[in-house]
């Protein structure tokens, strides 16, 4: 089986995404732009306290208000409401106004129980227990521990050791567009058009709420509105909606309201690290211990990797602990656990590298993992020191030297992710009469630029350009495709469309080869024409009509893991250099300079990798400056569930960001990996160095807010 | 304490209620507010002649060069209204409270957020939207699209709207990156596109000129 081309002539290169005059052009209509014909509005009604029993729920009032089609209760009375933002019941009516009515006129008595919704109250002595069973007790899941070597007596004999506790806290996915779907149920057939990463899983979870089978259900996501992880299934108010739909023969959309989007639609696990580290003058690692806990909120998922990427230290030791908190269950977020692994590795690292008088830099060199990422982690530290200008690097003690209020710093930190495809997965490609090109798989482009790939490898095959053809994906009916998460759409789908494409291309030649009295070995395709032998004989049209009324449509086996490594690889590293000018009398960091160095195999578009790791990079600050969910222990309720407190970088935050590909010969011939990832691990690491860098002193919680910085100041002084 | 409040200087509540549209605020009051409420709409009923609304209303709204007649409610927002009773979705919803600029359109060639703009108070006005603008070389969706100044794309008709405005507003001039970044300041983009979003916003500035 060939493998990429080795000259392409649009792989690699920038092209725009195909979707992308629409979108911008606001044509392009997503799953909360649809309005089937009589379609109905479905509001949510949702917990107003942490924990809380439902003692008696009245519906009935709600139904008897204009507009009302119907009322569904989702949590009857003596169950249990766990978190702020939990779903209680759904109300559908004619207008969003009269089904938000309809919710307000539902009576509910609560018997308000106590809470945790910080760590600190979870973990605290005599805390109310708030989740029992599966081996969790006093809010928290058993230590689960590693440990390798001898950490202790490797401590006991080191230069230094640094003892530190940082923390990354909860944060929120905050997509644009609100999860849910506008479902229309009847006739034996269900048809969803979903804010979705995946339209098979919510095809599958859709077909069981309304009990259709899977092949009458059809999910539609032709674009969507930004998942990051938290995007995958129907949930609970997908359901909802296509069970009201049912139940009314209407269409109904729920879409939730900014508020829940914030409470319950998705969230970073949080992070806190008693990190000890132990070095030797010689810049090497010895030791490393970590005991960490974080939460999920109601469920566990919190896990972190103590060290980070270097795996290569001869005696470690990580405890890791769930604690479970009154607030709505943690969802994958862009790479998950490894930011957070990251920060409190580098973290400490920095610390380590500070108070044995060794550069950061050289620090991380001499520690690298082995195997083959450690000449790439090489080569990208190399570049992005000079693209930063590491050369200006000062070290902490610079910090006292300075007058005045504002002082600089530079700080930096590794990454890694897999980013591999998954095997089984397949493309129709089809080939029409009239010289149109199809290429079908039920994934879906969240943003990512998926379908634009397709397009590219599609042109590239038949020597067209990437207008011609129509790459349609988003629809659960088509053959089987890739979820979209991990970095892995691309890396999954793209063999699959190399494979179909390529045999379509066979197909035709097969069948058209005796138009032109020639061998279908004898045919290729370039530049939009049919060649026999290397001479252009006729336009790639009048090629195609030489199939006469029927199309080529060809829908290849998925590849098994072996053969996708033929086209695709996995694992990557990355670095990532922040400088950050920080005022020591209000707090406030600005971030200057971003460079972000990356590896990701093979690129097939320039122009949407950049922009991905662009805004992995702007992700990251968010994650480093702003980004904090704020619960009030006192009343339970989240206390910045909307995107006025709850702060993003807008146009004046963004510094200047610099994307360096490290795109070589031998990085190009590892095939195509994900790049969703890895760009936005170690933004957050990076500032908080640079910021420590600046100020002389760790600040050792996420994010540097004026708040945290100013404390970290206060504490040194 | 509201009963000592200075008369006569700058806004008071009653001011404030009634420019704030009366029915919306009526629906959410309590208490001394309300009375304040009932105070602010006797006065403006006096004043001029103003009609209190309530239930659903007919109103036009004249949208991208053409008039249109909807039916609202007095609480309608403009974003609601065009999304949800004309099926113009281009503006998107998603802080829904001025925050986030996914909303915005342009009334009177002022850009506005729609989130927070009463349909009824939109009478009379020129109300541009996303999809009144050009779609071609020299447009500003067309820069968006050529430097990738969108991913996910729920927020982009909103700075595309922004952008739109602002380079409108400053026809003629030389606009820096500083320029842009301030003039798009009222927008937010989750994916992380503002670099994009920067080079489009110039482009598209030398492409008007």
């Amino acid at each position: 089986m060939a493998g990429w081309p080795e000259n392409p002539r649009l792989i690699s290169t920038s092209i725009p995404r195909v979707d992308g005059l629409a979108k911008a052009s606001g044509r392009a209509k997503y799953p909360s732009d649809e309005r089937p014909k009589g379609m109905l509005y479905g509001v949510m009604l949702y917990s107003p306290h942490a924990h809380a029993k439902i003692k008696a729920i009245d519906v009935e009032p709600a139904k008897k208000m204009p507009g009302v089609k119907a009322v569904k209760v989702l949590m009857n009375a003596g169950a249990t409401l766990r978190y702020h933002g939990e779903d209680i019941a759904a109300v559908a009516a004619e207008t969003e106004e009269q089904a938000r009515d309809a919710v307000r006129a539902i009576k509910i008595e609560y018997e308000v129980l106590p809470h945790c919704v910080t760590e600190e109250q979870a973990l605290a002595e005599g805390a109310p227990e708030i989740v029992t069973g599966g081996g969790i007790a006093n809010n928290r899941r058993a230590a689960r521990g590693q440990t390798k070597g001898d950490p202790e007596a490797a401590i006991a004999k080191a230069d230094a050791v640094i003892e530190g506790i940082y923390s990354v806290p909860v944060i929120n996915h905050v997509c644009l567009e609100p999860h849910g779907l506008c479902a229309s149920v009847g006739d034996g057939k269900a048809v969803a058009w979903a804010s979705t990463q995946s339209v098979m899983a919510t095809a599958n979870e859709l077909a069981s709420a309304v009990n259709l089978a899977f092949s009458e259900v059809t999910v539609l996501t032709e674009v969507m509105g930004g998942g990051f992880g938290s995007k995958f299934g129907a949930e609970l108010w997908g359901k909802t909606a296509a069970q009201l739909s049912k139940e009314t023969g209407r269409p109904v959309a729920i879409f939730l309201d900014r508020a829940q989007e914030q409470l319950a639609g998705g969230n970073r696990p949080s992070a806190t690290g008693k990190i000890k580290m132990a070095g030797m003058k010689d810049g090497s690692i010895t030791a490393v211990v970590g005991e960490c806990y974080g939460t999920g909120g109601i469920t566990s998922g919190f896990d972190v990797i103590i060290p980070y990427i270097y795996s290569g230290v001869p005696n470690t030791s990580n405890t890791n602990t769930s604690v479970f908190v009154n607030a709505a269950n943690q969802r994958a977020w862009r790479a998950p656990r490894h930011p957070q692994s990251c920060a409190l590795t580098e973290s400490a690292l920095d610390d380590l590298a500070d108070k044995l008088g060794v550069n950061p830099f050289d620090i991380r060199m001499k520690n690298l993992p082995g195997g083959n990422l450690q000449e790439v982690y090489a080569e990208e530290m190399k570049i992005g020191a000079k693209l930063i200008g590491w050369d200006r690097w000062k070290p902490r003690s610079q910090a006292a030297a300075v007058r005045g209020p504002i002082v600089t710093g530079m700080g930096m930190a590794l990454h890694t992710w897999g980013g591999g495809g998954s095997p089984g997965n397949q493309v129709t490609c089809v080939i029409n009469p009239d010289g149109s090109v199809e290429v079908r798989s039920a994934t879906q482009d969240i943003g990512t630029g998926a379908r634009t790939v397709l397009a590219i490898i599609a042109a590239e095959i038949l020597g067209l350009e990437v207008a011609d053809i129509s790459s349609r994906i988003g629809n659960s009916t088509y053959p089987r495709g890739q979820g979209s998460g991990g970095s892995t759409t691309t890396p999954s789908m793209a063999p699959p469309a190399f494979d179909a494409v390529s045999k379509a291309r066979d197909e035709l030649f097969k069948r058209v080869a005796g138009a032109f009295d020639a061998q279908p070995g004898d045919l290729s395709l370039a530049k939009g024409q049919l060649l026999v032998k290397g001479e252009a004989k006729a336009s790639w049209k009048d090629a195609c009509r030489k199939l006469g009324t029927m199309p080529v449509s060809v829908t290849p086996e998925g590849r098994d893991g072996n053969a996708m490594r033929e086209l695709t690889s996995t694992g990557v590293g990355g670095c990532q250099f922040a400088e950050v000018q920080v005022d020591r009398e209000t707090g406030v960091v600005k971030v200057k300079k971003l460079v972000a160095v990356q590896d990701s195999g093979l690129i097939l578009d320039m122009l949407t990798w950049k922009s991905q790791v662009y805004g992995g990079v702007i992700m990251g600050i968010n994650g480093a400056l702003f980004e904090e969910r704020v619960m009030d222990p006192v009343s339970g309720r989240c206390l910045n569930a909307d995107m006025e407190l709850y702060k993003l970088a807008g146009a004046t935050d963004i510094p200047e960001i610099i994307i360096e590909p490290y795109h070589t010969e031998a990085m190009r011939k590892r095939g195509v990996i994900g790049i969703g990832e890895p760009p936005t691990i170690s933004t957050m690491a990076a500032i908080g160095n640079a910021v420590a860098n600046a100020v002389g002193v760790r600040v050792p919680h996420f994010p540097m807010s004026p708040m945290n910085v100013l404390s970290a100041l206060m504490a040194k002084a | 304490m509201p009963d000592q409040e200075p008369q006569n200087r700058g806004h008071n509540r009653r001011d404030f209620l009634r420019g704030s549209g009366l029915a919306a605020a009526g629906a959410v009051l309590g208490g001394q507010a309300t009375a304040a409420y009932e105070e602010a709409k006797a006065d403006l009923i006096a004043e001029q002649g103003a009609k209190v609304v309530s239930g659903e209303v007919e109103i036009t709204l004249k949208i991208n060069g053409e008039n249109k007649a909807v039916k609202v409610e007095p609480r309608c927002t403009l974003l609601d209204t065009l999304r949800d009773r004309l099926e113009i979705t281009g503006p998107k919803r998603v802080c829904d409270r001025a925050s986030c600029g996914a909303c915005t359109v342009i009334i009177d060639g002022e850009a506005v957020y729609s989130c927070t703009t009463l349909a009824i108070t939109c009478q009379g006005k020129t109300i541009e939207t996303v999809e009144g603008f050009d779609t071609g070389p020299k447009g500003v969706p067309h820069a968006f699209h050529q430097h990738d100044g969108l991913m996910c794309g729920y927020c982009t008709p909103g700075f595309v709207t922004a952008c739109k405005n602002f380079l409108d507003k400053n026809k003629g001039k030389e606009v820096t990156l500083e320029d842009v970044k301030k003039g798009l300041d009222g927008n937010i983009c989750r994916c992380g596109t503002y670099i994009g979003v920067f080079e489009a916003a110039l482009a598209a500035a030398k492409a008007m000129k």
